[in-house]
């Protein structure tokens, strides 16, 4: 590709600035997908019941289909390939969302992490059905039938541990001490994206937190958790952001790029 | 705790046809055992439709049982959805849903269902209304929970139907025809 | 009475041996040479449900532990392609799992007993996964072999004459040939493919093949239950039968591939039934006893997930009862 070419949608061109902006935005996610089904996965074989090691695995099987959807659409615009960016980054080049990397922990820590995430992707997606780049507007209505039924699967779950017996209730505000302020780290802008926003070809994210808040919030305390404060957040902010990982992620892309990069002259898997 | 309580899932393929008995899911509540079955009934096309019920709230009996004179135990009348099996044909299902009728009690329901469906079901089942959670049937419900599905082409057998077939072409010229 | 929840009801009462009358006997034995189904509810001999359950829980089991030799992979899958359909493959085994302890609940055992068994040794599960798991290939050939030589017994089984093991069968086979291609699509290409993928290919058939032809079970000779499951119409055919289905189908595919099968008496005989050498069954029993194989590995994991699982199960059950208002056993 060279620098003069635009791709035209319908009426709107789309400058290397915007064709940038879209391109880091469908890495992110992308990568937020991959990291975080190769975490449900691990359950697979290993969780409370036969029935959820099913459950999980169409969750695992959901977001890793996401991930190729996002990386496909960058694909569409820089000509990569989706396996070569997967299996082929070093965690310094992933840019997803720490809160995406951190170990499977308990039944809990997996179901609040999953709801947050859930929560975040339906309100991501349902806005950018409206984005004026089509291909990304049409991604995103596909995706949003799985992310709707996997919102009200976890908020089932969530409501179920929360009100269950003293252990799961403490388990579940345990695990959401732990995981908000990862989960508000989905809420940071990407650097230059606000001209693709401006440009109404992807959500405002800073809008979206206010969205989120409200849906999670409701439901939570709904069912008598408590959400940590402000003051509390911002008296140890996190020091990880989607270009500075926990050292979580190494391991996770030592796992996840093991076969792959043993064999490094193997084109076809 | 003892197990989880068992619930038995009905599945309706498309629109237009009925609920027919696939199996049964451990789950905590109605609600817990919708999600379960969708989980666990509907990974691959196709449904449309899911109703559950737990084990212990439902009638049955078969027609060996009733031949021998058994009947049903005493409950609460209301509306009973009958399900029945017809055919002793291989089958990845037990039955079909029949039909809904109203009865006294589930003994004067199976005595309706008898006349009305015939006398030569091989297996009755007695569903009463107030042991059934069902799924919506709102659109944005069979298009989130059920239609994806069609998509997950990789989990079909038919998505690698070219493998191999150099190999079966292979084993027809050895043996000289096809050992099935 | 009859409500379904009758049939765990009537557990207990296996043990005391009702009485059995030659003309009851008889009666069901009409009814399989007539191939009606037994359904649950439906007069059986004792003996008929002590082994249907012995044989489906069993095979529940090996479809539990079998999720944890490929599940390990999961992580480890080359490609996003591969990765989602290994992902597929190791549910449908909880899936499968699922059905069959479903179909021996209709007969009075419960998933709690049937797990219990599992867990502490007493119930057996197919040695097959008791193999370690080496490479990458290993999957695509667990897929091509042993998911090849399983359809081939549950083709036979979806026959049988009880309905729910015969119902879970059918539901089984349509989805376990999807495991069957591919697994055999991944090994066709790594034996077209690079010099390091097709070593791993033939590796993994050195060390899938003989143990592929013992998970089909003894010779028909030493195979202790095979006679009163023929005779009720739960074996439908012997295993020396299924395993020559199993040759016949798997040889000829292997060499085409590019393969060598690990067997120099392998050879095809007038009939042109493919025949193998001699199975060194010193092995198979100490894979089956525990004293070779990860069986102490594989059963740790399940009573991790087990143990690891209680609260969540707990807290389902604890917010039922609150949502009802009601208390149950």
């Amino acid at each position: 590709m060279t620098e003069t070419t635009e791709i035209m949608t319908e009426t709107l061109i789309l400058t290397e600035a915007l064709k940038t902006a879209l391109t880091a935005r469908f890495t992110a996610l992308a990568d937020d997908e991959i990291t975080l089904s190769h975490r449900v996965a691990e359950w697979t074989g290993h969780a409370p019941l036969l029935e959820e090691d099913i459950a999980l695995a169409n969750i695992a099987q959901d977001e890793l289909g996401h991930g190729t959807l996002w990386l496909g659409l960058r694909a569409a615009l820089d000509g990569s390939n989706a396996d070569a960016l997967a299996y082929h980054r070093d965690a310094a080049e992933y840019r997803n969302v720490p809160l995406t990397e951190l170990p499977k922990g308990d039944w809990a820590f997996t179901m609040v992490r999953q709801y947050l995430f859930d929560a975040w992707e339906v309100l991501w997606l349902d806005t950018a059905r409206q984005s004026s780049y089509v291909p990304l507007a049409e991604a995103a209505a596909q995706a949003l039938r799985e992310e709707k039924f996997h919102l009200q699967h976890t908020a089932l779950w969530v409501e179920r541990l929360a009100l269950g017996t003293p252990e799961s209730t403490r388990r579940m505000q345990d695990a959401l001490n732990q995981l908000w302020a990862y989960a508000l780290g989905l809420f940071d802008p990407l650097p230059a994206e606000a001209d693709a926003v401006a440009a109404g070809l992807l959500p405002d994210v800073a809008a979206l937190q206010t969205r989120w808040l409200g849906l999670v919030r409701g439901h939570l305390e709904g069912v008598g958790l408590s959400i940590p404060s402000a003051s509390e957040l911002s008296a140890s902010p996190l020091p990880y952001s989607r270009s500075q990982h926990t050292e979580h992620l190494a391991p996770l892309l030592a796992d996840f790029q093991r076969v792959a990069r043993e064999f490094p002259e193997s084109q076809v898997w | 705790m003892s197990e989880l309580p068992r619930w038995e899932v009905f599945k309706q393929d498309g629109p237009g046809k009925v609920h027919q008995a696939v199996g049964s899911v451990h789950a905590g509540d109605g609600q817990h055992a919708l999600f379960t079955a969708r989980s666990v009934f509907a990974r691959r096309p196709a449904a449309v439709s899911l109703w559950v019920a737990r084990a212990d709230h439902i009638f049955a009996l078969t027609k060996q049982e009733l031949d021998a004179g058994k009947g049903l135990s005493e409950g609460n009348g209301g509306t009973f959805y009958i399900f029945g099996k017809k055919t002793n044909r291989r089958s990845m299902t037990l039955g079909d849903h029949l039909g809904t009728l109203e009865a006294s009690n589930p003994q004067a329901a199976l005595e309706a269902a008898r006349t009305q469906y015939g006398d030569d079901l091989l297996v009755w089942w007695l569903v009463p209304d107030s042991a059934l959670v069902r799924s919506t049937d709102s659109a944005e419900t069979v298009e989130s929970w059920f239609a994806p599905a069609k998509d997950k082409t990789y989990k079909q057998q038919s998505s690698y139907g070219v493998v191999g077939q150099h190999a079966s072409a292979h084993k027809k010229a050895v043996r000289g025809g096809d050992h099935d | 009475m009859t409500q379904i929840q009758n049939a765990s009801a009537s557990a207990p009462v296996l043990a005391a041996l009702p009485v059995e009358t030659p003309e009851q006997l008889e009666a069901f034995e009409a009814r399989i040479a007539a191939g009606e189904k037994i359904e649950p509810g439906d007069w059986m001999p004792a003996e008929y449900r002590r082994q249907l359950i012995r044989m489906i829980s069993q095979h529940a089991h090996s479809e539990v532990v079998g999720m944890l030799p490929e599940g390990e992979w999961i992580r480890f899958a080359p490609s996003l392609k591969r990765k989602l359909i290994l992902m597929a493959k190791v549910q449908d085994e909880a899936g499968h799992g699922q059905y069959l302890y479903h179909a021996a609940e209709t007969l009075g055992a419960t998933r709690e007993e049937m797990v219990d068994a599992l867990l502490s040794g007493k119930a057996k599960y197919s040695s097959i996964f008791n193999y370690p798991t080496h490479s990458w290939a290993d999957v695509g050939m667990i897929g091509w072999l042993v998911d090849g030589a399983a359809i081939k017994n549950q083709t036979m089984l979806a026959g049988c004459s009880y309905g729910p093991y015969s119902r879970a069968m059918v539901r089984i086979c349509s989805e376990e040939t999807f495991h069957h291609k591919q697994g055999k699509e991944m090994i066709v290409l790594y034996a077209q493919g690079t010099p390091k993928q097709r070593e791993m290919a033939q590796d993994a058939l050195n060390r899938w093949w003989w143990p592929s032809l013992m998970m089909l079970g003894p010779h028909d000779a030493d195979s202790p239950n095979s006679g009163v499951l023929s005779r009720w119409g739960v074996k439908l055919k012997s295993n020396d039968e299924v395993r020559q289905e199993y040759m016949n189908e798997h040889v000829p595919e292997l060499l085409e591939a590019g393969l060598t099968i690990p067997d120099s008496d392998l050879h095809q005989d007038e009939q042109g039934n493919w025949r193998h050498g001699a199975i060194d069954w010193t092995e198979f029993w100490a894979v089956v006893k525990g004293e070779r194989g990860l069986n102490k590995e594989r059963l740790g994991a399940r009573q991790q997930a087990h143990t690891d699982g209680a609260w969540v199960r707990d807290a389902l059950d604890a917010y039922a009862v609150r949502e009802s208002g009601a208390t149950r056993a």
